[in-house]
């Protein structure tokens, strides 16, 4: 057993890593009940700010080990772990320009008129290009908004199948679009409507169910 | 020290002792144990029922047995050496008590050297399953006879107060379990420190107390997670109501894991049922005056899962049906 905040998605869960996506959801709406201000076998031990923080672990846990693509993205990152290997999965990440081979004055290089209107429609490649010119590394954006960089590529990449739910891209892209000082509620939802569009309605359904 | 747990067969050596706790009074520690060890007996092992509660003495009339000839209350005051002479038969074959009536108020109670004695006597008798049904509390005097094994029964009602003093029962033993397994003075001086609650070093779990620990000794570390890992308590709730009140055995489950690393299990849990009132009045298990009850079907259930051998597959157990 190990202290919360070094507890992998499945222990915040209370499941194992074998464990179905029935178990998953059961297991979830558990710790909903139980991590709560009022649940009967909680409230001897709570203290102050407790509950709060259990829920944002078992939200982020439910959120990842819920998806069947974002669990198997996890899994494999786990496996990675135990390997000693970094979390990020070589390969999504773009040929990252040398330190040196950074445009020196990022501000200054040819933009082109929709990029720095911030109008117009938000891709992965157009956040990467934002991104880039800015000489921002994909950890740095990770270290504030606490958001894996796998995702963080993905979002890139434009891999809607390997991303989360929705509402999580929203926040992760909000996140990303802050750290660049972009008009982040903007950015999100340009973004966001290609992902729907992109995925399809099976997904959304999913969604609506809640 | 910490027994391990016996598995063995009927009629081969000694028997396996399983203790009844659960810090509250009232919460029918005495009600599922007495029906548990009827349907063990009826289902043909030998059962010796014990009641480890001087101050409020009641299996025997759980039991059906109106008044016992002989108690635990003469071996308490050294007037009876043997604990066999202290078995007294019960109506059900099979089953026989070890009460613990006072008709003397002034007796004393055991010591701490007769309780340990106590039970490594119960360990002697020629019984497959000795239970014992402990009384309120977490006092020293609980705690010994908790300690029998490794996977003693708490029972809870579904009630914030039941709950409370359950997870202050099983942290208490869980403390006691350490302090026993601990060797060097300086670490046993961590663990007395860490059982205050408001210990001024901030030791809240058993987690932040295995981190004080390893700083001093290694070795110790290793034994303390040895007694983390094979402390199992397991968790019967009684009286539920609800579908609500059935899931709180795993929630307790969890709180327990998350705060007290401690790695419960959830046996199972019996519902509220008029029958059962009324067998507690009649002075008869219910899994004899009413076997069909819902109430007696989940004892049953309960009694064969508690004998049951362990599946230790990363804590799948549970009453999960």
């Amino acid at each position: 057993m190990k202290p919360l905040s070094e507890q992998d998605y499945y222990e915040t869960l209370d499941v194992s890593r074998s464990a179905g996506s029935e178990d998953i959801e059961r297991a979830y709406r558990l710790a909903c009940a139980t991590y709560c201000e009022d649940s009967l076998a909680g409230y001897p031990v709570f203290e102050a700010g407790d509950v709060e923080l259990l829920r944002e672990r078992i939200e982020i846990a439910y959120r990842i080990l819920g998806d069947p693509e974002t669990r198997h993205a996890y899994d494999l990152e786990l496996a990675g772990e135990v390997h000693g290997a970094p979390a990020a999965r070589a390969g999504t990440e773009p040929a990252a320009p040398a330190p040196t081979a950074r445009p020196a004055a990022p501000v200054l290089a040819p933009l082109d008129t929709q990029d720095e209107l911030e109008e117009g429609e938000w891709s992965g490649a157009r956040l990467r290009r934002t991104r880039l010119r800015q000489g921002v590394e994909l950890g740095e954006i990770s270290d504030v908004t606490k958001v894996n960089p796998t995702y963080l590529s993905f979002i890139e990449d434009e891999r809607f199948d390997s991303l989360p739910a929705a509402v999580y891209v929203r926040g992760f892209v909000t996140g990303y679009a802050g750290c660049l000082g972009l008009d982040a509620r903007r950015v999100a939802s340009s973004y966001l409507q290609r992902y729907e569009e992109k995925k399809g309605g099976s997904r959304r359904r999913l969604f609506s169910r809640k | 020290m910490i027994s391990g747990t016996r598995e063995g067969p009927p009629g081969s050596g000694a028997p396996r002792l399983i203790p009844f706790g659960g810090g509250k009074g009232g919460v029918g520690k005495t009600f599922v144990a007495a029906n548990i060890a009827t349907t063990l007996a009826k289902a043909g092992h030998r059962v010796v029922a014990v009641d480890g509660d001087l101050e409020g003495a009641n299996l025997h009339t759980a039991l059906g047995v109106a008044r016992p000839r002989n108690s635990m209350a003469e071996y308490a005051a050294e007037r009876e050496e043997d604990v066999r002479k202290l078995l007294e038969e019960t109506p059900f074959p099979n089953l026989r008590l070890i009460a613990a009536t006072r008709p003397n108020l002034a007796s004393p109670q055991p010591s701490h050297a007769l309780r340990v004695r106590f039970v490594r006597a119960l360990r002697t008798l020629d019984a497959d399953f000795v239970f014992l049904d402990l009384g309120a509390g977490a006092d020293s005097a609980v705690m010994d006879y908790f300690m029998v094994c490794d996977d003693g029964v708490v029972v809870i009602a579904p009630e914030p107060t039941s709950v409370e003093n359950a997870y202050a029962f099983m942290r208490a033993a869980f403390y006691r379990r350490l302090k026993l397994a601990m060797l060097s003075t300086d670490v046993r001086k961590v663990v007395a420190l860490a059982m205050d609650e408001r210990n001024e070093r901030g030791i809240r779990t058993p987690l932040d107390l295995l981190r004080e620990v390893k700083a001093l000794d290694t070795e110790e570390a290793h034994r303390f997670v040895e007694v983390m890992r094979s402390f199992r308590p397991r968790i019967v709730v009684n009286d539920v109501r609800s579908a609500e009140d059935i899931r709180l055995g795993f929630a307790v489950r969890s709180v327990c894991r998350k705060y007290f690393a401690i790695d419960a299990d959830y046996l199972g849990y019996v519902n509220h049922d008029a029958a059962a009132r009324a067998s507690v009045r009649a002075r008869r298990p219910l899994v004899d005056s009413d076997p069909r009850s819902d109430a007696a079907v989940y004892l049953a259930r309960i009694a064969r899962k508690l004998i049951a051998p362990r599946v230790d597959a990363g804590g799948e157990t549970g009453a999960s049906e």
